[in-house]
This record gives C-alpha cells, structure tokens and sequence, in this order.
C-alpha cells in the first residue's frame, strides 16, 4: 500500500524540510512538529554540496545541514525513525541523483523500501529515468513527475503517461523560493495538466502564507500546494533561535491548513 | 577505433553525458540541440563563423617550432599551437562566437555565463559587445580578487558582473548560478558555457566549436613535418582546449593523446584539481563524468594556481577517452606549473597562461632526454598577462612597484 495513492481529493498540503537541519538533533524536532501537524505529504530534502535548482534559502538550509557533518546514511536514518511515529502522512524523498548514485541506487532503495512512498530526483529527468524507475516501480515507491512551465502539452503527455502518486507542477519558472505567482497562468497549465492525468496536481515553487495558499485553492483547479522555502525562512527571520523557530513553525503549519 | 563517433544522440560518451538537469531546463536544452543540429548543416552560418574566425580572431593561429624549448628537452621536436595570440588571448572565443551566433538565430537577447580564470568572461563579454546584446557574467568572489585585469576588462566591455560568494567562491559556484540565472529567466537568455562540461548538448557543441584549433593543427603539421605528430598534449579543466586540439586526431591511432590535470598542492592531498586522477564518476552541472567528491557525493572544492583549471569536475568526453584508453591523463603541481610558466617565458619569449603552463610542465617532466625524434604539438592555449599578478606573487616577486 502506497499512501500517495490515498490522497485527499482536495487541498492537499506537501511541507518541505531539509534533513539536518539546522543540526541533526534539532531536525528530529523540526520534524515531529512538522509531523504532529499530519500534513498529507512531507517532502525531506537530502543536503546537496551543489543544489542547482534551489533557491537561497533552501541552499542555506542545505549548507548548514552539511557543516553538521550530516550523511545519506544519517537523513535516511531520521526518516525511518519518524515513519514509526506517523502513521497518515505520505513520506517523499527529494534530492539530487549524486546522493543516489553514490549510495549506490540499489543499497538506496533498500534503505528507503516500505518506509517512503516517493522520491523526486530533481535532476532527473524523463529521458533518464528508465533503469531507476523500473527499480523504484518494483518497491512501490512512486518517482514523482516535475512539470514545469516550459513543459509543453506534447511533452507533459508523455512524461504523465505512467506518473504515480502526484504531479509536482512547478509554478513559476524559476527556482524553490522564487517570488512571482500568475494564478491565470497557473490555472491555464494546471488544467491541461489535469486531462492528461487522474493523479492529484500540486502546485509548488514561490507559497511563502495562508494569503497564497488560499489564493491557489480559490483561483485554480490545483488538488494542492507544496510549500518548502517559507518554511525554512523563519528560521533567518527568528535570527536562529531554535526554541523561537518551533513555536512559528507551529503557527505557521496550523495557518496553511485551510 | 576506426571511426570515432561520440556522442550519442543523447549525448552520451559512452556511459559518460547527458542531461541531468531540472525539468524547467529539458526542454531548453532539447530546443538547443535541435537548433545546433540545424545550423551545423546551415552554409550561411558557417561562413559566418568562418569569416569571424579569420578576420576577428585572427585564425589560423600559428603553429611554432618551439627550437629552444625542444633543444632544452634534448627529446622530441615540440611545437606550440598557438591560440594564445587570438583576439582576447586565449582559445573561450573560438566557442564563444560558435554560441553567439547560434543564440542570436535562437532570437535570445540576453546572454549570461560563468567564468573562472576570466578568460571565457572576457570573451563572452567581447562577443556581445560585437553583436549588441546584454551580457551577465557570473563569477567567483575569490576568481574576482585572483583575476583583477579580466575584471576590467569585461567592465570596459559592457558587461555586468556578478560576483559568487556561494560555496568555494570559483568556478563550479559560478556555474551553479549561472544555471540558477537561466532557469529563472529561460525564455529570452542564452547560457554560453565555456566549457566542455554541463548537460549535452553543450560538451559536443563546445568540442565541435574548438576542434578547429585540431583541424588547423593536423593541416599545419602534414604542411610542415609530412607526417602526423607523435603526441598531443593539452590541459584539462573542463577539457575544451583539449577537445578542440584532440578531437580531429581521434581516428588517428598512432597519435598519442595526453591530457594533463591541476593537481594543486598534489594529487593525494585535498588540495587539487586532478579530477580524473584524483575523482570518481558522479553528477555535477548535468553531466556524468568523474568529479571530486566525498563518500556521500557531496562535491569537494578544487584547488589550483590556474582560475581556469580550479574546477573539481571534467567534461565527459574526456572520462570517456580515459576509460577508454584512447587518452592518457596526469597531474601536474601548483609548483611544477609556475616552473614551467618561467621556463618558457625565458626560453621560448612567450608568457604562457597558468593553464597551459600545466601542459608544459608535464612536457618538461616526461620528455627530457626521451622520445627523441618524436614531434609534439601542445596546446598553447592562453597568454599569461591575466596572470601576473598571481604569479609574481607566487614567486615573491613585488608586482605593485
Ligand atoms: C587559457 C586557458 N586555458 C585553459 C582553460 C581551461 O578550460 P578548458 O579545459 O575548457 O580548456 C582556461 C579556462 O579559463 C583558460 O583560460
């Protein structure tokens, strides 16, 4: 049983963190209070030397998360160690192939099997998917499709041909934590999206509030919203008091679930 | 190895290449590879490049009998290719005027790209200053301070640049965003890599642009000697000087190929740049090739004396020809390199580039009093003003007098 194929019909909320951050002990408690909030999705990002498709924030989180000395081994840990504890929400890996390849793809899936429901390799794209996705197919753990606006319709078809779990529909052209968002836009490509697949659409890249979340719930027909870099933020804003950051974390998580 | 025909259209060098990069980049890179397809076949724009090689570039670049250097090795006969005397000094602008034409057909009208010695800054900024088009060039904080006379250069010609203060400062940073730049702003900007490095299609492009440094060489040298040469040797860092000079060769099985890596401080020590010496095969800037990294896959920082070469990735084509066997690499110190940079200053009345000072080093080291009769060509690939600075320095030498 996969839990991303159970999915709310409506309002699906994904939370983004990175792994070992901002120090492994601390992530535990960055994650049980994510986790306390049963979000639909958790995403862990795995830390990156080299994240090219994130934004400042998300590539702060990562630097500080590797200056802790935190391992593959270490983040996968953690996460089996949460799975115990959460029962209702679906559990996703995001991170680069390097992190991957280096475990080695086979060791990896043995580690993630029966504890993650998805993985979304950033930097992997369709065309070279086929050798991990059969792998990934035959553990039950669905590789998660990016779409972007640049996707066109042809392509989009053929990408979401076999998607499973969700569609990650990428908002803004741009990377994790860019600012502009055109509900229009969004809209337009979010149902195009939604006649070429039944899985649920979400729609991620640059949610920083309740304000955004609710705009995307009223003004597209987006099944959900993945929120990362907002999250994460705080912790600047709060100039690094750990203690601080948990109470907003609390409060923000609680306003985003509409 | 008869016929030669790398890569795939996938762009992979045997396992090596690829696209790894984020959906919003894929169908980027697939229309610029079709678009490359095209004009490859394109007479108009050929000639277009052709005459820009001869009448801005000043190509063919000389092929120099370099006598006092050969008769000091007392080995084989060595001539010097010399891309150092194009315009902007060194070879990035063979590729730049490739990319620049090609992006201009594309109808993009914003250019951005990453340097590390300057050099590929330089050029890329002189290339939109001949066609008019703004120009973005991303660059290492540390790169900046090391490489101040290519900083204003490319103020005084127009572009804007854009200093890295993420991770190492150099290099690989620069290019990590460059790469954020272009996926922010995909619809109207042209990425122009300096490399052979990144996501397919730019290795092959880049290589294809350069290899008219190898197809001059092989006319010059049958012009001058009747036969082919023995050995090539180049530096590598993202490997297109190399490519450019060994790709036409390839066919050519007696043609020993030898590519020669920074090995900084040295190859065992942390301090390196010897990628294929010193790496193993993983992912950096969408392309599987060998990399510097740890046990988990995180990237280390390169070092090295030459801006150019302090890059802890290599182009895939060249992990292909090392594994291979078609090409040899080695590596070559901090140390080793300033030595040579003297030598040929002195013997030869050329200031070479800290790049190709690495190419000369491994000359220097591996053929005195060997292969005697045997002819070399090396890549003299770049000219050594950018580098004084850091080599007086290096060599305790009082430059701000
Ligand atoms: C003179 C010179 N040679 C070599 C290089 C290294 O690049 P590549 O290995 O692509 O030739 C550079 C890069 O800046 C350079 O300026």
């Amino acid at each position: 049983m996969n839990k991303l194929d159970q999915l709310p019909s409506k309002k699906i909320l994904s939370l983004f963190m990175t792994c070992g951050f901002p120090t492994l002990s601390q992530s535990k408690k960055v994650f049980d209070e994510i986790l306390s909030h049963q979000p639909d999705i958790i995403e862990f990002g795995l830390p990156f030397s080299d994240p090219m498709a994130d934004g400042p924030i998300i590539q702060e989180s990562s630097k500080i998360a590797l200056k802790s000395k935190i391992t593959t081994k270490q983040s996968l840990n953690l996460i089996a160690q949460l799975k115990k504890n959460s029962q209702k929400t679906a559990f996703v890996i995001m991170c680069y192939l390097n992190t991957v390849q280096k475990f080695g793809v086979q060791n990896f899936i043995k580690e993630i099997k029966n504890v993650v429901d998805g993985i979304i390799l950033v930097d992997l794209p369709f065309e070279e998917e086929k050798s991990i996705k059969n792998l990934l197919d035959k553990n039950n753990i669905h590789l998660i499709k990016l779409i972007s606006p640049m996707t066109d319709q042809k392509r989009s078809k053929r990408l979401l041909k076999e998607a499973k779990g969700f569609v990650y529909y990428i908002s803004a052209t741009g990377i994790t934590g860019s600012n502009k968002l055109d509900y229009k836009e969004i809209n337009k490509n979010v149902l195009a999206l939604k006649k070429q697949t039944k899985i649920p659409v979400l729609v991620g890249f640059g949610i920083k509030s309740k304000k955004d979340v609710m705009a995307i719930s009223k003004n597209t027909k987006a099944d959900g919203v993945i929120i990362g870099s907002a999250l994460i933020q705080k912790y600047f804003d709060l100039k690094m008091n750990f203690t601080k950051y948990i109470i907003s974390l609390r409060k923000f998580i609680k306003e985003v679930k509409i | 190895m008869k016929n030669y025909n790398q890569p795939n259209t996938l762009g992979r060098f045997g396992d090596y290449g690829g696209m790894y990069v984020s959906e919003t980049l894929m169908p980027l890179l697939i229309d610029l590879d079709q678009s490359y397809q095209k004009i490859q076949k394109d007479k108009k724009f050929q000639k277009e490049l052709k005459d820009l090689f001869k009448n801005y570039v000043g190509r063919p670049s000389a092929l120099h009998h370099a006598k006092n250097l050969s008769a000091y090795l007392n080995g084989p006969k060595v001539y010097f290719k010399r891309d150092e005397l194009n315009h902007t000094g060194a070879h990035k602008i063979n590729n730049c005027l490739g990319q620049i034409l090609l992006a201009k057909k594309m109808g993009k009208t914003r250019i951005i790209a990453e340097t590390g010695a300057g050099q590929h800054g330089v050029a890329t900024a002189t290339v939109c200053a001949l066609f008019g088009l703004p120009c973005h060039i991303y660059m290492g904080s540390k790169d900046i301070e090391r490489q101040k006379p290519n900083v204003f250069r490319m103020k005084l010609l127009g572009a804007n640049i854009i200093p890295v203060e993420s991770g190492s400062k150099s290099l690989k940073d620069a290019m990590n965003e460059a790469l954020r730049d272009w996926i922010k702003n995909v619809r109207d900007t042209f990425y122009i890599i300096g490399s052979t490095a990144g996501p397919h299609p730019y290795p092959k492009m880049v290589r294809d642009f350069q290899s008219v440094i190898g197809k001059e060489a092989r006319e010059q040298i049958l012009k001058i000697e009747k036969k082919l040469p023995d050995y090539l040797i180049a530096c590598v860092g993202g490997g297109s000087n190399a490519m450019g000079l060994f790709y036409p060769f390839l066919n050519e099985k007696k043609v020993q190929i030898i590519g020669v890596e920074a090995a900084g401080k040295g190859p065992k020590t942390n301090q390196t740049a010897a990628t294929m010496t010193s790496g193993t095969p993983g992912i950096l800037h969408g392309s599987y090739s060998y990399v510097l990294q740890d046990n988990d896959g995180q990237i280390k920082e390169a070092h090295s004396i030459s801006a150019g070469l302090d890059y802890p990735g290599v182009g895939p084509e060249h992990s292909y020809l090392k594994d291979i066997k078609r090409a040899k690499y080695y590596g070559v110190t901090d140390k080793e390199a300033l030595n040579a940079f003297q030598l040929c200053s002195k013997l030869e009345g050329i200031i070479p580039a800290l790049e190709p000072s690495h190419a000369l080093a491994y000359l220097i080291k591996a053929f005195k009093n060997k292969a005697k009769g045997k002819t070399i060509i090396l890549n003299l690939c770049g000219r050594g003003d950018k580098d004084l600075f850091t080599a007086a320095k290096a060599i305790g030498f009082d430059a701000d007098e």
